[in-house]
C-alpha cells in the first residue's frame, strides 16, 4: 500500500513539487538513512555507491586498472583494489557480504578471477576479433539455421498468413542472436563440465535457445506498440507496417508458441523456470510505469527493473539449459548467476549506448530512453554530481528542453565512466563465474562473451 | 432429471416463451437481479428451477455447487501491486474514450457475457466428470467436489480470456483514419492495455506451470495460439473488427478440411466464403478452443481417459457455438439496435442466400461503422436466417447435451443443463 500512495503522488502532477522540496530538504538525512538502513535495502545501490566513492578515490588509475587487469598476471595490485571494495563494503554492514552482486568478493575468488581472465588471454589479446575463441563461430554450427528453425516452428503453427508475416518479421537473421549464443554455450560449457569431452549438445538445449529468442522477440514486438518506436534493427519497426490490435496478437502468438515448444520438452523444471522470465518481464514493464522517490530507492529499482527486463531471460535460460543436461543443484544456480551478471552488464552497456553510439550504429534512435521518460544508470550517476537532474527525472523528461538538457549533464558528468564501471563489475563477476566451469573451449566462450557484451558497439 | 427430459423441456420452451422475452432481458441488468436469486442453497432448489429458466439464478445456483466463483476477481489479484497500479492508471484515462474503460467496465458489471462463467463451466464439468480415486486427498477440494489443480485451472481459463479481450480492446494508432480523441491519451491507454494482458497472460503462464503438467500446458498454450490466430481470420476494417467475407459459390468452395487434431492450428480448408463453416471456424478460434480445451484439461488433472477428455473438448466447444448462437440472435429479438455483428449467424445466412447484399459489407472495409446497418437488419429479418441460426443452435446444443449424458447424474451436471436451458430459452 506504501507504494501505491508513492505512485499515487508521482502521478498526480500537483504533487511533484512538494515531493521535490521535501527530497531534496532531506537529501543529506537520507545520506546517513542509507548507510544505517541498508540491511533492508537492496545492497545493490549501496554497492553502486561504494564504487562511486572508490571511483572518486582513485580516479583514473583504478579504472585503467580495471580496464587492463586482464593482461596482467595475477598479482597483487588488482587484488589491493577489489580487496578495498570487499573491506569498505564489509565495514558498512551484513547485507552486502551475501546479497548483491559482485560486492562479496573475497580475495580469494580475485585470484580465481585473475587467473582465470589470464587463461583466456592465450591469443592475440585485446583484439578479440582476432581471438581464439569466438563463441559465434565456435557454435556456428549449433547456430547455423537457428532463425529457419524459428520461422518454420511459427509458420507450423499458424494458418493465417498475415499471422505468419508479422510473427516472423524480427526473425530474419539481422540480430545479435546474443540469447541463443549465451544459451548453447552455456549448455554445451555445462555439458562438458559434467559428462567431459564427449558430451553433445542436446534437442533440448538447441530449443531453449530458441525459446529464449522467441520470448525476447514477442517482448520487442509489445514493447513496440507500447513505445511506439519507428525503427528496430535498422528496419521499420512492427507498429509502423502493421495494425497494432494484430500487432498485440502477434506478440501473443509468439509467447504461446513458445510456450508449447517449451511444454513440448517435458520437464516441469524448466517450464517453471521459464515462466518465470514472463512475469518478470511484465513487472519489468510495470515497474517501468513509475519511478521511485528517492535516490536510493530509485537506484534499487532500476537495477531490479533490468534484472527483470533484460537480465532475468538470460538468467533462467541458462540455467533452463542447466537443468536440462542434469547438472547439479549448484552448477544451476552458477549458470543462472553468470546469466544474471552477464544480462546486468548487457543492459547497462546498453543505457550507457544510449547516449554515446549513433543512431546509424545502434539501428535506433539514440537518447531514445530519456525521450521515452526513462532515467538510466548514467543519468541516475549524473544526478549525485547535479542535482537539477531530479525535477527532470520525476516529471521523465516531459518539458521541452529536458531531453537536451538531461543529456549535457549526463556527458558532462561522470555518469558514463561509472555506468561502464558497474557494467564491467558485473561482467567480471559472470568471467569469474563461468571460470569455475571446467576447461572447455565454451567455457573459455563464456568468459570471451562477457568482454563482448561490454566492448560491443551496438 | 434425466437429460432426455430436459431436452423436451427445451423444445417445449422454444414454443411456449416467445412472448417474455423483454421481461427476461431485463433480468439481465447488473447484479442486483443476481443477488436476489442467490436466496436459496439447497441442491434440490436448483432442480426445482428449471422448469422456469432463467439465466442470473442458472449461474448463481451454479456457483454454490462448485464454491464461490473462481478467483478472478479475489483479493489476491485486485491487492496485487500490478493491478492497483492498472487501477490508478486507468482512472487517468476516465474522460478519454479509450476502449480499455468500456472492456474494464463489461468485465466487471457485464452480466450475460460475464467471464466468471467460463471458469464455472470448467468447474461444473470437472464437478460433473468426477475425479479417479487415486487422486489424494490432499488435492483435492472436497467442499466443492473438484480438485485445487482445476480450481487454477478454471482461474487460468479467465484469466486467458481476459487478457485476449483487453488485447483485442487496443486502438489501432496505425490506420489512415484520424483518430477521434487524443493521440497521447489514446496511446497511454494502449499501454496500460497492452501491459494488463500481458500481466494476465504471464500469470497464466505460471499458474500453468505450477500445475506441473506439461501436455496441459502445451494444450492451453494452443489455445492462446488459437485465439491470436481468430483475430487474422478473414476481412477486417481499420480497427480489426471483422467483416464476412464474399459469398462464394459453392462450387468455388475448396474442400472441407477436418477439424480433428486439436494441438494443430486450425486447417483453413473450405472456410473462406462458406457462410456456415467460415462462422465456425471464427468462433471455434475466438471462444470455443479456450473453453473445449480448458474442459478438455480438467478432465485430464482428474485423470480421466483420454478418450472422455476429447469428449470434455467436444463440450465445451459446441457450448461455446451455442453460446456465440445465442448472442448473435440476441441483436434480432429486441428493438432494432444501432449496430450488430457483421459475423454473426443469422447476417452469415442472410448473405448466403442474397450475396448481392455483400456490396453493404465492403461499404465498411475501412470502418465497420459506415455500414448500413437498418437495410442489412431489414434483410435479416425477411430472410431465414434467424430460423437458420435457431437451428444451428439447437444443433450445438444437443451435440453439448449428448456429452453431459455420458456424466453421472449429479448436482453438477443439473446445474450445466441448467445453465444450456436458461441460454436456450433467454431471448426466444
Amino acid at each position: 500500500m506504501a507504494t501505491l500512495t508513492i505512485s499515487c503522488l508521482k502521478v498526480g502532477g500537483k504533487w511533484r513539487m512538494p515531493v521535490s522540496c521535501v527530497c531534496y530538504a532531506v537529501h543529506i538525512l537520507k545520506r546517513f538513512v542509507a548507510v544505517v538502513a541498508m540491511a533492508c535495502l537492496s545492497s545493490s545501490r549501496l554497492c553502486a555507491r561504494v564504487q562511486d566513492k572508490l571511483l572518486c578515490q582513485f580516479g583514473h588509475k583504478v579504472r585503467k586498472q580495471t580496464v587492463f587487469v586482464k593482461l596482467k598476471p595475477p598479482g597483487p595490485s588488482p587484488l589491493r583494489i577489489f580487496g578495498k571494495t570487499c573491506q569498505r563494503v564489509t565495514t558498512c554492514g551484513p547485507a552486502c557480504g551475501s546479497g548483491g552482486f559482485s560486492a562479496g568478493v573475497s580475495s580469494g575468488l580475485v585470484r580465481r578471477l585473475a587467473s582465470s581472465l589470464q587463461s583466456t588471454s592465450t591469443g592475440s589479446l585485446p583484439d578479440y576479433g582476432t581471438q581464439i575463441v569466438d563463441p559465434y563461430r565456435l557454435l556456428e554450427d549449433d547456430l547455423n539455421g537457428i532463425y529457419e528453425d524459428i520461422r518454420s516452428e511459427l509458420e507450423r503453427n499458424t494458418n493465417q498468413s498475415e499471422l505468419n508475416t508479422i510473427a516472423t518479421y524480427y526473425f530474419d537473421g539481422q540480430g545479435k542472436a546474443l540469447r541463443p549464443m549465451v544459451a548453447i554455450l552455456m549448455a554445451r560449457a555445462v555439458n562438458y563440465h559434467v559428462y567431459g569431452e564427449n558430451s553433445a549438445l542436446l534437442p533440448s538445449q538447441r530449443q531453449v535457445a530458441m525459446i529464449s529468442e522467441m520470448i525476447h522477440s514477442a517482448s520487442l514486438i509489445h514493447d513496440d506498440v507500447i513505445d511506439q518506436s519507428d525503427f528496430r534493427r535498422g528496419k521499420p519497426s512492427v507498429n509502423v507496417l502493421w495494425n497494432h490490435k494484430k500487432v498485440a496478437m502477434a506478440g501473443d502468438f509468439i509467447l504461446a508458441v513458445a510456450s508449447m515448444m517449451i511444454a513440448r520438452l517435458r520437464s516441469d523444471d524448466v517450464t517453471l523456470v521459464l515462466s518465470q522470465v514472463v512475469t518478470d518481464l511484465v513487472q519489468g514493464e510495470f515497474m517501468q510505469l513509475g519511478s521511485k522517490e528517492t535516490e536510493n530507492e530509485r537506484f534499487a529499482h532500476y537495477l531490479t527493473k533490468t534484472y527483470r527486463k533484460t537480465a532475468s531471460l538470460i538468467a533462467n535460460s541458462v540455467k533452463a539449459v542447466a537443468l536440462l543436461s542434469g547438472a547439479d543443484e549448484s552448477t544451476c544456480e552458477l549458470a543462472f548467476q553468470y546469466g544474471r551478471n552477464l544480462g546486468l552488464s548487457f543492459q547497462l552497456v546498453d543505457d550507457l549506448l544510449d547516449f554515446v553510439s549513433s543512431a546509424q550504429a545502434m539501428g535506433k534512435p539514440t537518447a531514445a530512453d530519456l525521450k521515452l521518460g526513462l532515467a538510466t544508470a548514467p543519468v541516475l550517476f549524473a544526478c549525485e554530481k547535479y542535482p537539477e537532474l531530479n525535477p527532470m527525472i520525476m516529471r521523465r523528461f516531459q518539458e521541452p528542453g529536458d531531453v537536451e538538457k538531461a543529456y549535457e549533464l549526463v556527458h558532462k558528468s561522470r555518469g558514463l565512466e561509472q555506468t561502464r564501471f558497474l557494467a564491467r563489475k558485473h561482467g567480471a563477476e559472470a568471467a569469474r563465474l563461468a571460470a569455475e566451469l571446467a576447461d572447455s573451449p565454451y567455457q573459455k566462450g563464456l568468459v570471451v562473451t562477457t568482454d563482448l557484451v561490454l566492448n560491443r558497439i551496438k | 432429471m434425466s437429460l432426455s427430459r430436459l431436452c423436451r423441456v427445451v423444445r417445449c420452451d422454444l414454443v411456449k416463451v416467445q412472448s417474455s422475452s423483454a421481461l427476461v432481458s431485463k433480468l439481465w441488468g447488473p447484479c442486483a437481479s443476481r443477488e436476489v436469486s442467490t436466496c436459496s442453497t439447497q441442491r434440490a432448489s436448483v432442480a426445482q428451477h428449471s422448469s422456469k429458466p432463467d439465466w442470473n439464478r442458472a449461474v448463481s445456483e451454479a456457483e454454490k455447487i462448485v464454491g464461490y466463483p473462481t478467483s478472478f476477481l479475489s483479493l489476491r489479484w485486485v491487492l496485487s501491486d500490478e493491478i492497483a497500479n492498472v487501477a490508478l492508471h486507468l482512472r487517468k484515462l476516465v474522460g478519454s474514450n479509450h476502449p480499455l474503460l468500456k472492456t474494464a467496465k463489461n468485465l466487471i458489471y457485464n452480466g450475460k457475457n460475464n467471464m466468471q462463467a467460463w471458469g464455472l463451466i470448467v468447474l461444473l464439468v470437472s464437478k460433473a466428470a468426477g475425479h479417479s480415486p487415486e487422486i489424494p486427498d490432499m488435492e483435492q477440494d472436497k467442499a466443492a467436489g473438484v480438485l485445487h489443480s482445476q480450481r487454477a485451472l478454471a482461474e487460468v481459463t479467465e484469466m486467458i480470456r481476459t487478457s485476449h479481450l483487453v488485447h483485442k480492446g487496443l486502438v489501432n494508432m496505425n490506420s489512415r483514419q484520424p483518430i477521434a480523441a487524443e493521440p497521447d491519451d489514446m496511446m497511454f491507454g494502449n499501454k496500460i492495455a497492452l501491459l494488463s494482458g500481458d500481466y494476465l497472460l504471464a500469470n497464466s503462464c505460471s499458474e500453468l506451470a505450477n500445475l506441473r503438467n506439461q501436455e496441459l500446458v502445451e494444450l492451453m498454450s494452443s489455445a492462446v495460439r488459437d485465439l491470436a490466430e481468430a483475430e487474422f481470420l478473414g476481412e477486417r476494417d481499420e480497427q480489426n473488427n471483422p467483416l464476412p467475407s464474399r459469398p462464394l459459390p459453392k462450387d468455388q468452395i475448396e474442400e472441407a478440411s477436418e477439424w480433428d487434431i486439436i494441438t494443430d492450428p486450425l486447417p483453413m480448408g473450405g472456410v473462406i466464403g462458406c457462410a456456415g463453416r467460415e462462422w465456425a471456424a471464427r468462433h471455434v478460434l475466438a471462444a470455443g478452443a479456450l473453453l473445449g480445451k480448458s474442459c478438455s484439461a480438467a478432465l485430464k488433472l482428474a485423470g480421466h481417459k483420454p478418450q472422455l477428455q476429447t469428449q470434455g473438448y467436444l463440450f465445451g466447444c459446441h457450448l461455446a457455438l451455442a453460446w456465440q448462437a445465442f448472442l448473435d440472435l440476441e441483436a434480432f429479438t429486441g428493438p432494432e439496435p444501432a449496430s450488430f455483428s457483421l459475423v454473426g449467424a443469422p447476417l452469415a445466412f442472410t448473405l448466403e442466400a442474397r450475396p448481392e447484399l455483400y456490396e453493404y459489407i465492403e461499404a465498411g472495409k475501412k470502418s465497420v461503422q459506415d455500414v448500413d446497418y437498418h437495410a442489412l437488419y431489414k434483410a435479416v429479418l425477411a430472410g431465414d436466417g434467424l430460423e437458420q441460426t435457431k437451428r444451428l443452435q439447437r444443433e450445438h446444443i444437443a451435440r453439448a447435451v449428448h456429452v453431459l449424458d455420458s456424466f453421472p447424474d449429479c448436482d453438477a451436471r443439473t446445474a450445466l443443463a441448467n445453465i444450456i436451458v436458461a441460454m436456450h430459452h433467454d431471448h426466444l
